[in-house]
């Protein structure tokens, strides 16, 4: 699982051009989403929708239900895990 | 008169908030490059990670100006000739290569021309009127022209500016749809524009848009006449003819600083106005002749000569 | 100053010029319908049924162009028809696309990827500005030339362009609108927004899904007075009102309450001097995703002081068409007035909880039609509005 995290964050910062990042510095509680995460927007939900079929082979079909899948890195996990 | 606060350009010359353009100018060759400002200066990170070239230096630019007149802009005019030209080759090699139904947006996000503008509109919070034109050589002259009406209508301060992007798949295109030997180029000049007076006193005096010209040199005597202005007032000529019938010593080509963008025409703006600051001279005439017979003649004056 | 309509012209899915359209409005027809390109197949489009080659056979254009271009012309050439050209008038034409010729560039550029020999020139067709000066060219007209380009706006805001060159004399006639064509590179990058509805698109609806695209193109002829006198032509409408602003809250979202909205409206009416409640009637920008019915909605409520006047989506109809959206409703809402007709917003069955408001559902004849206001919006916050008036 912990794992998976660290993969996850490698494939954020590149899906969502995050030059400046490490994955070190993003936490897996931490929201990704808002001002106080790492101020992601509505397109890199839609990047994340990619990203999840590009690398994982899971389709979502609906943006706006997978809010709370991309909350953070965990619950990110673990609806990949959820998948298997 | 519609009179210049600042200007601010990022081209393949040293131009970005240089007291004088004509300063440090050097020929273009081949492999020049576009002179970049560090963009962070300007731009959160946040939004940084997503924009190309063009929406970069348009941006940096545009937030130059602002800055240069504290005030928010109560108009925002722009124009672009082949627009964000990186996104919109990024997502045609998206749409040609993913297989499956799901794409990544953010290249077709930010292909559509408005996007320069609609940006700077985001980054400077500003609700104004905001427009973007593309008439291909002509795109200054049309954005030029709606600043213009934006400052008799009443507009206090507007911003005007143009952004045209190289990439590579442009120098394909040469001989046949661009000319052989051009060198293609980057670059984007920003305007803060007012019917106030500036420090500088040189502004734009007039402007016309000629889309089938039949002879340039009677086309330029035309739009003098009408503003009761002889040719032989005209300091200078910048434009992107060679054959130009004028003394040689009165003529600048400036493509040969900005290389082939199809809104240089601005950075010719750009450096006629320092020059006439520094020469204290009155009148520069920007001469834009495009390859399908379209003129673009913008005149500056400088009050203070 | 008054601008004068005294041309219009309009192609799109639902009819090749004004009269099919109309038919098609009070039949409360729609012709989104399953695509038939390659690209199209999949999705339920606003698409007109006639190749290029046909195009040019039927509207007999002499110019050569993008599909965007031909399109252009046919709906610049029905609003031109009956007008000559005169010496003593400046002529312009300005118009709105957001593709221009990529219809004809993606298609280069795949061949290329497949290791097809490439034909350069066919790029030539490729800037949005050579799209204006091909219709201008079919047209005769040789004075200004320009093109907006402001994505969903695009027409919209040729059409204010025009206006003000107009009032402020540096024009006396102007052919304004927009068009665009379906490309691979707009389906595809609409569906990579995830906002397209599979079935038929339900504007103001609580269950909406997201838009159908469209293809067509829609024109007008403004006039001064001046021209007038010359050209002498009958005055179907008159343009009183017109505004831009910008939402400056998101790259592509509506801000939710609307803000940029509520500002073009307000200022719209504000420059046509006329009160909320004179309105009659409202061609919504209306495209069905969630995020812009809601924002624009509660727009309504803000600027009609919650008594919006009836209002509806035509894209229930066409399809969005993107950058001729807003010539193709201007033509719809100067039917509106000329017939006395408020147009209705089709399947819809339900009412958006935030908000309740109930759009037109079917035709309504003989009702008082003296103003109507018209929305468009663009992606990365470009809100427009006119106001169009009976003479």
């Amino acid at each position: 699982m912990s794992e998976l995290k660290e993969q996850l964050k490698s494939q954020i910062i590149e899906q969502l051009n995050l030059e400046d990042l490490t994955p070190a510095d993003i936490k897996n509680d931490s929201p990704l989403f808002g001002d106080e995460g790492l101020g992601l927007d509505s397109i890199d939900a839609l990047e994340f929708i990619v990203l999840l079929d590009s690398f994982y082979g899971i389709k979502i079909e609906d943006p706006a239900a997978a809010r709370e899948i991309f909350h953070s890195v965990d619950s990110m996990a673990d609806f990949i895990e959820s998948k298997k | 008169m519609y009179y210049i606060h600042k200007i601010a350009s990022i081209t393949h010359q040293d131009s970005f908030n240089q007291t004088d353009v004509n300063d440090s100018l050097v020929e273009i060759t081949e492999d020049a490059v576009l002179i970049s400002p560090d963009y962070k200066k300007y731009i959160l990170p946040a939004s940084l990670r997503r924009l190309s070239p063009i929406l970069r230096m348009a941006v940096a630019a545009a937030k130059e100006c602002q800055e240069a007149i504290t005030i928010p802009f109560e108009a925002i005019s722009v124009g672009t000739a082949l627009g964000c030209l990186t996104d919109t080759e990024k997502f045609l090699n998206v749409i040609n290569t993913v297989e499956g139904e799901i794409l990544s947006p953010t290249a077709f996000i930010q292909s559509t021309h408005n996007t320069i503008s609609g940006l700077i509109s985001l980054e400077l919070k500003n609700h104004s009127y905001n427009m973007t034109h593309t008439q291909n050589n002509l795109s200054l002259e049309m954005a030029l022209i709606d600043s213009m009406l934006c400052c008799d209508e009443g507009k206090d301060f507007v911003l005007l500016g143009v952004a045209d992007e190289a990439i590579d798949f442009l120098n394909k295109l040469k001989p046949i749809v661009l000319p052989e030997n051009s060198i293609v180029t980057s670059g984007t000049t920003f305007f803060a524009l007012s019917k106030k007076k500036s420090k500088s006193e040189i502004g734009f005096k007039a402007c016309r848009s000629i889309i089938k010209a039949k002879d340039i040199e009677v086309d330029i005597d035309l739009f003098l006449r009408e503003l009761k202005i002889e040719i032989n007032e005209i300091d200078r000529i910048y434009t992107n003819q060679n054959s130009l019938d004028y003394p040689k010593e009165m003529v600048v080509n400036y493509e040969a600083y900005s290389g082939l963008y199809f809104t240089a025409n601005a950075f010719g703006v750009h450096l006629a106005h320092d020059w006439l600051i520094k020469e204290a001279k009155k009148y520069a005439l920007i001469v834009n002749s495009g390859c399908n017979n379209s003129l673009g003649l913008i005149l500056l004056k400088n009050d203070k000569a | 100053m008054d601008i004068f309509i005294t041309g219009y012209g309009v192609i799109s899915a639902i009819g090749k010029n004004v009269e099919e359209n109309f038919s098609s409005l009070i039949q409360e027809k729609t012709a989104i319908k399953q695509g038939l390109k390659s690209f199209t197949s999949k999705f339920k489009v606003g698409e007109i049924g006639l190749s290029n080659d046909a195009l040019k056979v039927e509207f007999d254009l002499k110019t050569d162009g993008s599909r965007t271009a031909l399109l252009g012309m046919v709906a610049a050439k029905e609003a031109f028809k009956n007008h000559s050209h005169f010496e003593a008038l400046r002529t312009g034409l300005i118009s709105g696309t957001s593709v221009g010729g990529m219809d004809i560039s993606e298609v280069e550029y795949r061949n290329e990827m497949a290791g097809e020999k490439p034909n350069y020139k066919k790029y030539f067709h490729h800037p949005s500005g050579t799209t204006s000066e091909q219709i201008a060219l079919e047209l005769g007209i040789t004075g200004f030339v320009n093109t907006i380009s402001t994505a969903c706006s695009s027409a919209a805001n040729a059409i204010m362009m025009g206006a003000r060159l107009i009032q402020s004399g540096q024009l006396d006639r102007v052919v304004v609108g927009g068009t665009d064509c379906l490309t691979q590179f707009t389906i595809y990058g609409f569906r990579s927004l995830m906002i397209f509805d599979d079935e038929w698109c339900k504007p103001f609806d609580n269950s909406r899904k997201g838009l159908n695209l469209g293809e067509g193109a829609g024109f007008l002829v403004l006039e001064s007075k001046k021209s007038l006198e010359i050209t002498g032509k009958e005055v179907l409408a008159k343009l009183s009102g017109w505004s831009n602003a910008s939402d400056a809250y998101h790259q592509t979202a509506s801000s939710p309450d609307g803000d940029g909205a509520i500002l073009s409206m307000k200022q719209a009416l504000k420059q046509a001097r006329l009160e909320p409640h004179e309105i009659n009637y409202v061609n919504a920008h209306g495209t069905a995703t969630p995020n812009n019915d809601l924002s624009e909605s509660k727009a309504f409520i803000n600027v009609f002081n919650g008594k919006v006047p009836p209002f509806s989506s035509t894209k229930s109809y066409t399809g969005h068409t993107l950058a001729a959206s807003g010539g193709i409703e201007s033509v719809f809402a100067i039917l509106s007035i000329q017939n006395s007709m408020l147009f209705p917003n089709l399947n819809h069955t339900t009412p958006i909880e935030e908000t309740g408001l109930i759009p037109i559902k079917n035709i309504q004849k003989n009702s008082e039609v003296t103003h109507v206001l018209s929305n468009s919006f663009g992606f990365g916050g470009n809100n427009s509005t006119l106001i169009f008036s009976k003479i």
